[in-house]
């Protein structure tokens, strides 16, 4: 199958001279979930900004579905890459909610009757009938980074970036960002996202990129990566609670990505020993 | 029963233009040296209670309100919120739009200068908050030039010079990387070991829970549960209902609870490795009590 992304060799560059990318190949194939993780100033939201056209390569090359970016513009990427930025704040420019959902389809030309079903999707998949008419900047943040998530899904871009999604949601947020993870993925998406969030990581994505100062450190299935204790403490990263108290406690060290499989791994083992 | 420095008084408070309140009759009272954290969803009303605790509400936003806040024994009916800053700092999320100074020294230095401090008094306050929030060798940096984590303790730091008996943090750490946040939790922690009463709100519960001394577990604007964050953490199916979920090592002893015959669920790392390691030397044949090592 043929990456629906990739970069190869990609240093970025920012004028006065800091090289936020040092030479970064990554492969992202259709459908895949993947988490891009590291600590600040790593390089993660740079490399995600090439990916719609946002920024382009000072070395090296980005694909996206087949196309080099040096030649795109940021609007016709756009429509393939759509792009959640972390403070719902940078991206809300519309005095409605409803319009704020118009935006993507207007820009990219949907018919009517495309953009009315577009929207009577996100309005249901995301609870937002109810504030259609209210100025996001009056909302909550939970509900401001609905909005702003429910905007890029109404033009349903091939891929979905999602730049720190659980920065400040509560865990009815967490809950719905869940179930568009799943169903995005269902419906043959694919999804990147940068997050600080390991427990979220952890039970949300099925591979993870580590980057440290404008390096991939460790591109790996998700079990993988928080066995590499050595690499996640260089990159300033903890994972959950529970995948430590399983690497403390467990005699074979498994690795547990979730408090669901730690309690059923203890549920058989103890009745396994009552048999 | 230590001494009440914050007590909230059947306190409701209605925003500017709104018929329902946003804190519903709050009764409860934060004592000298706690350190309590304030959990619940969105709008549950804990940045309320937060703006409440230092009379932004009402004496700023405007808005009605009922009962009343009484801080260090002043009363939010007779004081305004100057009165309040001397006994209570507060850090917002953003601490970055908090700050109007060119360097670090300066920013810290910036409210004694309005409040008409002496030169040498406020040389001496910097220099002893920039070394407690581990801020020296910034002193001449623009705080626009600080990482996230460094900005919030530039935030505290400014508050700091202040010499306030109580520190509100709300939601500080939410937009930091982990660095960033450890270096805020790791300060407050100091803070409060130096006998400083701490609030937080945070959604973090793992932080929350090896952190604070006390939880309040607001929902729909109501104060439903207040008191020691280990006895707070043992009620799951009540903390669900108002939209909270436990700690990852909590939950994992809540679902082996039956099985293992726990008495009383760890809230933190440490406290659950102990215990599964124990129950392990039980499995092994020693005579281990898990009603003995949960006390």
């Amino acid at each position: 199958m043929d990456p629906i992304i990739q970069t190869k060799n990609l240093v970025h560059e920012y004028k006065g001279g800091v090289q936020a990318l040092k030479g970064v190949d990554v492969s992202i194939l259709p459908n895949d979930l993947i988490s891009i993780i590291g600590q600040n100033g790593s390089g993660k939201t740079t490399l995600v900004r090439h990916f719609n056209g946002l920024l382009k390569p000072t070395e090296g090359s980005v694909v996206i579905d087949g196309e080099e970016t040096t030649t795109k513009s940021v609007g016709y990427l756009s429509q393939k890459v759509g792009y959640v930025f972390q403070n719902p704040n940078h991206q809300i420019f519309s005095s409605t909610v409803m319009d704020e959902l118009k935006v993507g389809p207007k820009n990219f030309k949907f018919s009517e009757e495309k953009t009315k079903e577009r929207i009577e999707y996100v309005v249901n998949l995301l609870n937002l009938g109810k504030i259609l008419d209210k100025h996001p900047m009056t909302l909550d943040y939970t509900r401001k980074k609905l909005v702003t998530i429910a905007s890029v899904l109404a033009y349903a871009p091939k891929v979905m970036i999602l730049d720190e999604p659980t920065g400040g949601l509560d865990e009815d947020g967490r809950r719905l960002l869940r179930k568009i993870l799943s169903l995005l993925h269902e419906q043959g998406n694919t999804v990147v996202m940068i997050s600080h969030d390991m427990d979220f990581v952890a039970e949300n994505t099925d591979r993870v990129i580590v980057m440290a100062e404008g390096k991939v450190l460790l591109d790996s299935q998700i079990a993988n990566v928080f066995s590499e204790t050595e690499i996640l403490e260089k990159a300033w990263i903890e994972p959950p609670q529970i995948t430590l108290l399983g690497l403390d406690v467990d005699p074979e060290k498994r690795i547990f990505l979730s408090v669901g499989d730690f309690v059923s791994h203890y549920k058989n083992r103890s009745s396994q020993k009552i048999i | 029963m230590g001494t009440p420095i914050i007590e909230f008084k059947n306190f409701s408070y209605y925003y500017p233009n709104t018929e329902e309140p946003a804190i519903k009759q709050i009764h409860a009272t934060i004592e000298e040296g706690d350190f309590v954290g304030l959990i619940g969803p969105n709008k549950a009303g804990k940045s309320t209670a937060c703006l409440s605790m230092i009379g932004i509400a009402p004496h700023i936003l405007g808005g009605d309100w009922m009962g009343d806040v009484v801080v260090n024994h002043e009363t939010i009916q007779s004081s305004n919120v100057s009165d309040f800053t001397k006994i209570v700092g507060v850090v917002f999320q953003d601490a970055e739009s908090q700050f109007t100074q060119e360097t670090v020294e300066d920013e810290i230095a910036f409210a004694m200068c309005n409040m008409g401090f002496e030169r040498s008094e406020m040389i001496k306050r910097v220099n002893e908050v920039a070394i407690s929030c581990n801020l020296t060798e910034f002193l001449e940096r623009s705080p626009f030039q600080l990482s996230g984590g460094q900005q919030q303790r530039l935030a505290v730091a400014c508050l700091l010079a202040l010499r306030p008996k109580v520190i509100i943090l709300d939601e500080s750490t939410s937009q930091l990387d982990p660095k960033g946040r450890d270096e805020v939790f790791k300060l407050v922690k100091e803070l409060h070991r130096q006998g400083r009463t701490i609030i937080m709100v945070d959604h973090n519960i793992e932080k929350m829970a090896e952190y604070t001394t006390k939880l309040m577990v607001f929902f729909e604007g109501e104060l439903k549960l207040y008191g020691p964050t280990s006895e707070i953490l043992q009620q799951k199916e009540l903390l669900n209902d108002y939209h909270i979920r436990l700690p990852q090592v909590t939950d994992a002893a809540y679902g082996l609870k039956e099985t293992y015959q726990f008495t009383k669920l760890p809230i933190n790392l440490e406290e659950a490795s102990r215990t599964f390691k124990e129950y392990r030397g039980q499995e092994n044949g020693s005579n281990y009590s898990n009603q003995e090592s949960c006390p």
